[in-house]
């Protein structure tokens, strides 16, 4: 994918961009507003990352710049700011997520892939599926391989949430914030005990598992290769 | 910085300005003196001599012009100083009595000058004016009666004379006065302004001497000495704080160097990842350290967060509660929710949301297998009321006021993981929505309870504001 990269600090964005790289991405960086502003209305990129505190023209200027043009590219703004204000002038400037400076470059990368393959007619879609689990959104119902499961409201959240982003890598993060609104870093392991539950009705018995766990960053919902 | 003089002081600007303010009142009385005297005199001289012509004329003409003529001649002859003057002329311009010139001679009003040598003969008196009142009789006998004017001139002028030396006596005392007030002033400032002076070169325990004089004055300087209480406790606070910042990184920091260094040796692949791992670990640790000192920074900075909005408490509550549910289970425990359903509070929901966490962060963390830990929402004479308690071990009740500090950790707790910040987060953001936080033993274990200042019960219906956000007991 293409992405286009925003941030004035050297050392940040190249490390950023190694990592977007790494993942398999193009990365255009550019490390002033106006220079974002112009690259991203004159190409086609997946989702751009802003730095929000660029000196002067900032990240969060270019992106309404960008929004008043029309362009409508997912954009994940950064920042070191954690205010609840900050987050909620950012997402109505017209970011699509907030990531809060230091992350974890695997945090990133998520959200970027979250992001790029967000289907664009999300309402028309009332059944979701990943091999023999399917998730009935209309009906609130769960089964796999035809046998009914039953999951809680927040176990079936969470299982929607997963399997919307069905292949990709899911966060703890990104769980916290999407399944329960929370965003802030519980002290305990609020997220792996939702987990070992959800895992328990939808994979134990079932021979195959389609819930995975990525090392480091989180989890992935996928059906097995071949 | 110029040292100020009595002469310029507050107090003898004051004494200037009553000076003045008395001049100017001293004229306004003075010409309203005079204008109401004059009226009044000429109405009293009118009355006067009406009054003396209608004597004199009462029996004529029955008991005939010599009567008259007696009557004046007697009044002039009288010991005691008369205060009318009479001219009586018959018809033919002849004059029968009296002492006043011939000039007097009309009917009606009029005015003469008159020298009266009578009571001190050879020694002529000064000219007077008088005023005239003639009447003409049956016979064409001309009666003149005259009286001087009221002197209205004299008396203002004695008026003012005393006006005019009060005035400038009482100028003079407020201006001495004044200048004896400034000094004083100016010491008592001076004694306040040296106590500034030292707070300001660094010594935070220094006070403002009671300036005096006044209980207003000694009011200020009361308000003075409890903002600078306010700061020396901030600012102890602050260095309290930032000690323990220090020292509480420098945990996470040495073990991450100790990790790093141990790293350097490793041969294998291996070793390096679960080192670096280890190592990241390390710095989350760090990073929710900060995170939570600049939350709390930010809350009790005053810090513009989004404005308060209703938010439905009752769910609030339940999905916390619902999500830490499963937590419990893994580590032993049990959750009880009791939570009432239909129960909206003002507040960001965010920041409750997360007050919430911590709490039932830390009943979770500090309390042992098998421990209960209920979280309840209720309404208690119109307020929303929520508790989190367990029956775990407790705090001891000397402590219940400390858990709240930053950094502030008990013994046993020493080696369960965080920072200590997470009580003093939820009182920062109790204090911000002006939620009354309790700090109760449970008999046995810890009972934590928030008190909204206000709550709506949908369900209730009842609409209920029991008092309107009072300070944060934090």
């Amino acid at each position: 994918m293409k992405l286009l990269l925003l941030e004035d600090d050297e050392a940040t964005r190249s490390h950023i961009e190694r990592t977007l790289t790494a993942a398999g991405h193009v990365v255009d960086v550019c490390s002033t507003g106006p220079d974002a502003v112009f690259l991203a209305s004159s190409n086609e990129y997946s989702v751009i990352v802003l730095d929000r505190m660029v000196p002067g023209f900032d990240g969060l200027t270019a992106l309404r710049q960008l929004r008043a043009q029309g362009v409508s590219t997912p954009a994940i703004l950064l920042t070191g700011m954690d205010g609840i204000r900050d987050r909620v002038e950012g997402l109505e400037g017209g970011a699509d997520d907030y990531l809060v400076k230091p992350f974890a470059a695997t945090e990133l990368v998520a959200r970027v892939a979250a992001l790029a393959r967000r289907p664009p007619t999300v309402d028309a879609i009332t059944t979701l599926r990943v091999a023999d689990l399917e998730l009935d959104l209309l009906k609130r119902t769960v089964s796999r391989a035809g046998r009914r499961i039953e999951l809680q409201a927040q176990e079936m959240k969470l299982l929607e949430y997963l399997m919307r982003h069905k292949g990709e890598v899911v966060t703890r993060t990104m769980m916290l914030e999407n399944v329960w609104s929370f965003h802030f870093d519980p002290q305990t392991n609020l997220i792996e005990s939702h987990m070992s539950r959800l895992r328990a009705k939808v994979d134990r018995g079932y021979g195959t598992d389609l819930i995975h766990t990525v090392r480091g960053s989180g989890y992935r919902i996928e059906a097995p290769a071949g | 910085m110029k040292k100020p003089n009595s002469f310029n002081s507050a107090a003898f600007r004051f004494a200037l300005l009553i000076a003045g303010m008395f001049g100017l009142g001293s004229i306004l009385l003075l010409t309203i003196v005079e204008y109401s005297l004059r009226a009044y005199a000429a109405e009293a001289t009118a009355v006067g001599l009406q009054a003396e012509t209608a004597v004199l004329t009462e029996d004529w003409p029955d008991g005939g012009k010599q009567e008259v003529i007696d009557t004046i001649r007697q009044r002039q002859r009288s010991a005691y100083e008369q205060p009318f003057h009479y001219l009586l002329r018959d018809a033919g311009g002849k004059t029968l009595a009296g002492d006043l010139p011939p000039a007097a001679a009309r009917a009606g009003w009029g005015h003469v000058t008159f020298v009266d040598d009578t009571p001190q003969p050879g020694e002529p008196g000064d000219p007077e004016m008088l005023q005239t009142l003639g009447t003409r009789l049956a016979d064409g006998t001309l009666l003149i009666v005259g009286t001087d004017t009221f002197d209205v001139q004299k008396v203002r002028d004695r008026l003012a004379a005393f006006t005019i030396g009060s005035s400038a006596a009482l100028t003079l005392l407020a201006l001495i006065g004044g200048y004896f007030i400034g000094l004083m002033f100016l010491r008592r400032l001076e004694r306040v302004n040296g106590a500034v002076a030292r707070i300001m070169s660094g010594d935070m325990s220094e006070r403002l001497p009671a300036i005096g004089m006044s209980p207003e004055l000694d009011h200020l300087s009361t308000n003075l000495n409890a903002m600078l209480d306010r700061i020396a406790a901030l600012m102890d606070g602050l260095r309290q704080v930032s000690t323990d910042i220090a020292h509480d990184l420098r945990t996470p920091l040495t073990r991450l160097q100790q990790r790093l260094e141990a790293m350097r040796g490793s041969d294998t692949v291996d070793a390096y990842e679960v080192g670096i791992e280890l190592a990241l670990g390390q710095i989350n640790e760090i990073h929710v350290i900060f995170r939570a000192l600049l939350r709390i920074g930010m809350i009790e900075g005053g810090e513009r967060h989004q404005p308060l909005t209703p938010i439905d408490l009752s769910e609030l509550v339940s999905r916390v509660a619902e999500a830490y549910r499963p937590v419990a289970e893994d580590t032993g425990k049990s959750l009880q929710p009791a939570i009432a359903e239909g129960i909206t509070v003002i507040g960001d929901a965010e920041l409750l949301a997360q007050l919430l966490t911590n709490l039932i962060d830390n009943a979770i963390v500090h309390t042992p297998e098998g421990t209960t830990i209920t979280v309840a929402l209720d309404m208690e004479s119109g307020c929303a009321v929520v508790t989190v308690a367990d029956d775990g071990p407790g705090v001891p009740s000397d402590q219940h006021s400390k858990i709240v500090r930053r950094f502030y950790r008990l013994d046993q707790s020493r080696h369960t993981p965080g920072a200590g910040l997470g009580l003093a987060l939820v009182a920062s953001i109790a204090g911000l929505h002006g939620v009354k936080l309790l700090i109760e033993d449970n008999k046995p274990g810890l009972r934590v309870t928030l008190r909204f200042p206000s709550a709506i019960n949908i369900l209730g219906g009842a609409y209920d504001t029991a008092e309107e956000f009072p300070a944060g007991e934090t």
